[in-house]
């Protein structure tokens, strides 16, 4: 190893003030006899005095506004109670609290028996009324469909279009 | 809010090893990305900042070893660092701005965790037991490579200064 290339390895202590008494001493009467090193120590002054003067720039408004994206939480469905609270549903909890109440009053009821005789008589009187209607629509297509037939069959025989049957010429 | 407190830290330290505004911005948000996800394995007993500057150091490097931009130019320094670098001695004020644009262009001559340690201890003045918890290296290895980078760097500087002179 030259002299040269011992000391440039002591240049970046000795230009932080950490070197001891005798190596100082040894940089010192080699930079003194040395232009070459002496000119790269003061480049190396040089670089740490731009270095620190470079100053921290602000980052744009519009990387602001690009970072708080990322760092804004995902919108994810999450249960919380105070969806229970929203005016919309409160006409939902009304109905659902007059059912309740009923199905209550109906369990607690000490004529249950009765109650579900009647509602049995009224399901089965309202599927034999279903089972009427559909029937009489039932026979209202049939007869529909008889009447259409005996229109297209009186079209035929009138012949509004005047067409002519090859056979007869 | 982190964006608030870390923002203009990331930004820096990206732009400082990248070298242009556009790139740092793309490397702060990849940086801001990484963050979220790694957020939730954060252990509450390590300092937040060193662990949050050593996840963006490994997202650099990692860039970095991925595009390999010591193929690219550095660009120009942005308007803004001269604005808030000027002197009142107009002379010496167009000596230090070479001398920085000359430094600013040797930084890619550096390998990348050089460079990250020369930014991190000489540009944003950290200290070295500082570095070295971000670079997650010894404080002897830390000190070694960032003199060497300093050392480099002059060299750089003293070459372009005496081919400067005998141009003129």
């Amino acid at each position: 190893m030259s002299p040269c290339e011992r000391i440039e390895e002591l240049l970046a202590s000795y230009a932080d003030g950490e070197l001891g008494p005798e190596e100082k001493a040894l940089v010192e009467a080699h930079l003194a006899a040395c232009p070459e090193c002496a000119a790269l120590a003061a480049c190396l002054r040089s670089a740490d005095a731009a270095f620190a003067a470079i100053p921290e720039i602000e980052p744009s408004p519009t990387l602001m506004d690009r970072l708080r994206a990322v760092a804004a939480p995902r919108r994810r469905f999450r249960f919380g109670f105070d969806v229970l609270l929203r005016p919309s549903l409160q006409p939902v909890f009304a109905v659902l609290t007059i059912l309740a109440v009923g199905f209550s009053l109906y369990m607690a009821s000490p004529d249950k028996k009765r109650i579900d005789q009647a509602v049995n008589r009224q399901i089965h009187l309202g599927y034999s009324a279903f089972e009427k209607l559909t029937a009489r629509a039932g026979a209202l297509t049939d007869s529909l469909g008889a009447a259409a037939d005996n229109l297209f069959v009186s079209l035929e025989r009138i012949n509004p279009l005047g067409k002519t049957d090859a056979s007869d010429r | 809010m982190l964006v608030d407190l870390y923002a203009k830290k990331i930004f820096n330290m990206a732009y400082q090893f990248a070298g242009n505004v556009p790139e740092a911005e793309d490397l702060s948000q990849d940086i801001f990305m990484k963050l979220h996800h790694a957020l939730p394995k954060y252990d509450f007993a390590k300092n937040f900042t060193a662990w949050f500057l050593t996840l963006a150091k490994n997202a650099l490097i990692d860039e970095y070893r991925r595009t390999k931009w010591e193929k690219r130019q550095r660009g120009e320094f942005d308007e803004r660092v001269h604005a808030a670098a000027d002197t009142d001695d107009p002379e010496r004020g167009l000596a230090e701005e070479e001398t920085r644009r000359i430094l600013w262009a040797g930084l890619n001559a550096l390998p990348p965790d050089m460079r990250l340690a020369v930014i991190l201890k000489e540009i944003q003045g950290k200290k070295y037991e500082e570095v070295a918890e971000i670079l997650g290296l010894p404080v002897g290895t830390v000190k070694s490579r960032i003199n060497r980078g300093r050392l480099q760097l002059a060299r750089i500087l003293k070459d372009r200064k005496e081919s400067a002179d005998v141009a003129l």
